[in-house]
């Protein structure tokens, strides 16, 4: 009864573990063989449906040196965009972590409180002021844009203070004592005890400004400034039926990722139980 | 999220007050400009585009014209009776009730099955997670791919087991469905992380002992499981409801609220309207709306959960 069970069980387990990932093996494989060979197979379920039978390179050169669409650029946009997000985040919000968890200041309480009730407003309801206040900074179709509003998170605020917390008072008060300035101690011994956040963080706003959809459709105009998801969801409607392209270009753009987080996963998912379960 | 916060609190005055001015003055400087960079943008760009979201929601704004009138209450009015609108509220919901009690459903059964410290539940949980690293627009080109009606790879599945093909996008009944779909397939490893997260909280020898007492494992799930997950639960819940209803990106790129304006969720309208039409006014009465929408069901749900504490 238990081996039926417990056999039972793996293949439920399998299932589902096919259904997670078929649609990117798919597109994977789908963007490495020629337009002709896509379909070809996709009325009969043979090896060949995930498995192509001329593996080819072509339709990801076909994406890259692409003149219409400079794939390339949107991938070095999004990049450039997301680094340096990700590096100001971490900056600006373990800064005033921080002061949360470790300093004195008169209204603290009231300014972390204020900081906590920000996440109940959602952006769907400052989408509009947030675009009118880019009009007239005259930052629309610029890179400020997208950096400067995206520089504070609120919940890496929360997420590094219970870290910075645990630094014991004893080795401030050391380094005070040895004439350490307080920016100096924050950046030789509180920030290199919090590496583990920091790379939860980092990983967390880096693959959100990755995958940030909206907010770039609407201030940036132009083409060749775009981010990789507009480009993609662009570039889908503009090619139209020429799927192999498309499956590359999705591919290209969402490998790298993969990697990324297959490395570092340990630290994504520290980041999601942290703001879920402490009740 | 709101619920696992306690505001700091305000600094103790362990030495006496004389000290403490001078002693204090330096460190108080330095504290507020360590906090000063993010509180200017948390000012700049949280509270003062919510100030400015409330008076023009009461304005006839268009940024085409750059006219702007105080309208009162006419935008909230409008919007109450705006059939399109409404539509949207409406499709923002089917889409919730659907996807809240089965995508909860299937990531506690995902994280039940996986639960267990066996060496390949660590392949398996990375495996369930990667749909939730994949970006929002490749994931609905290649559902679009997917949903295709002559060489799609669902119909093809379809086909094999001799069930009827449909063509799910561009029929109006079904398309929605096919958007639940697509947002149950990237989310569902998020929430089974929480669960995870929650049944690991759970103390081993609860099961050990009942299992003493004679209870089966079923007993041991509606008995041990659930109730001590509740707060797990209401968390998963209340997050799912609030992304259901302000979903958005999937529509953007799978039907662009197509067809026939079946798939147009309220973000999207609100997208439609503010960015589209220009009326920055409407659009924004129209946020408030959904705002106070799901603000309501979050709290009754908090409520409801809240009862049933253990």
């Amino acid at each position: 009864m238990n081996r039926i069970a417990s056999f039972v069980k793996y293949i439920i387990m399998i299932i589902l573990a096919i259904v997670s990932i078929i649609p990117i093996f798919w597109m994977i494989s789908g963007a490495s063989r020629p337009y002709e060979e896509l379909f070809k197979y996709s009325n009969s379920f043979n090896i060949h449906l995930f498995v192509p039978v001329h593996p080819t390179l072509q339709n990801f050169k076909d994406v890259i040196f692409n003149e219409r669409n400079p794939f390339l650029t949107y991938i070095g946009n999004t990049l450039f965009v997301a680094s340096i997000v990700t590096l100001l985040v971490l900056l600006i919000n373990a800064m005033s972590a921080f002061a949360f968890a470790k300093l004195h200041f008169r209204g603290k309480g009231v300014v972390f409180a204020l900081f906590m009730s920000a996440m109940i407003i959602p952006g769907e309801v400052t989408l509009v002021p947030n675009y009118l206040l880019m009009h007239n900074f005259g930052w629309l179709d610029s890179y400020k844009a997208l950096i400067i509003p995206s520089m504070l998170s609120v919940f890496g605020i929360f997420l590094l203070r219970q870290f910075f917390a645990e630094v014991p008072d004893e080795i401030l008060e050391a380094a005070k004592i040895d004439g350490a300035s307080m920016p100096r101690t924050f950046l030789r011994i509180v920030l290199p005890a919090a590496v583990p956040p920091m790379i939860t963080l980092g990983l967390m706003t880096f693959l959100g400004n990755w995958d940030s959809y909206l907010w770039p459709l609407i201030v940036i105009n132009d083409d060749k400034k775009q981010m990789i998801q507009v480009a993609i969801a662009a570039f889908s409607s503009a090619e139209g039926t020429d799927w192999s392209k498309i499956l590359a270009a999705s591919t290209i753009s969402t490998v790298p990722i993969l990697v990324i987080f297959l490395f570092l996963q340990r630290y994504y998912i520290q980041g999601i139980t942290m703001s879920g379960v402490k009740g | 999220m709101a619920s696992t916060t306690t505001a700091g609190k305000p600094a103790a005055n362990t030495l006496p007050k004389k000290r403490r001015n001078s002693f204090l003055k330096g460190e108080e400087m330095t504290a507020w400009w360590f906090v000063l960079p993010s509180f200017a943008l948390l000012l700049i760009f949280v509270f003062y585009p919510m100030l400015q979201a409330f008076i023009i929601s009461f304005q006839n704004y268009n940024l085409v014209g750059g006219t702007r009138s105080f309208v009162g209450l006419d935008n909230y009015r409008t919007l109450m009776t705006d059939q399109s609108f409404l539509a949207s509220l409406r499709h923002s919901f089917y889409f919730a009730v659907i996807v809240i009690p089965i995508q909860t459903s299937i990531s506690l059964g995902m994280a039940l099955l996986i639960q267990k410290k066996v060496a390949t539940t660590g392949l398996f949980r990375t495996i369930y997670f990667i749909p939730v690293v994949v970006s929002t627009a490749v994931a609905a080109t290649v559902f679009k791919l997917i949903y295709n009606k002559e060489y799609g790879l669902l119909n093809n599945f379809l086909e094999l087991v001799h069930l009827p093909t449909t063509n799910f996008l561009s029929n109006p009944d079904t398309a929605m469905n096919g958007v639940i779909m697509l947002g149950m397939w990237k989310a569902v490893g998020f929430f089974m992380i929480i669960f995870l997260a929650g049944l690991n909280n759970i103390p081993q020898d609860l099961y050990e002992a009942s299992k003493v007492d004679g209870a089966s494992k079923i007993q041991q799930f509606f008995r041990i499981t659930l109730p001590l997950l509740n707060r797990t639960t209401a968390f998963v819940v209340i997050i799912t409801t609030i992304d259901a209803i302000k979903i958005s990106g999937l529509v953007f790129v799978l039907t662009n609220g197509g067809p026939n304006g079946a798939t147009e969720t309220a973000v999207f309208y609100i997208y439609q309207m503010a960015f589209k039409q220009m009326q920055m006014g409407y659009g924004t009465a129209a946020a408030f709306i959904l705002f106070a929408i799901v603000l309501v069901i979050s709290l009754v749900q908090m409520r409801l959960f809240r009862n049933q504490d253990y």
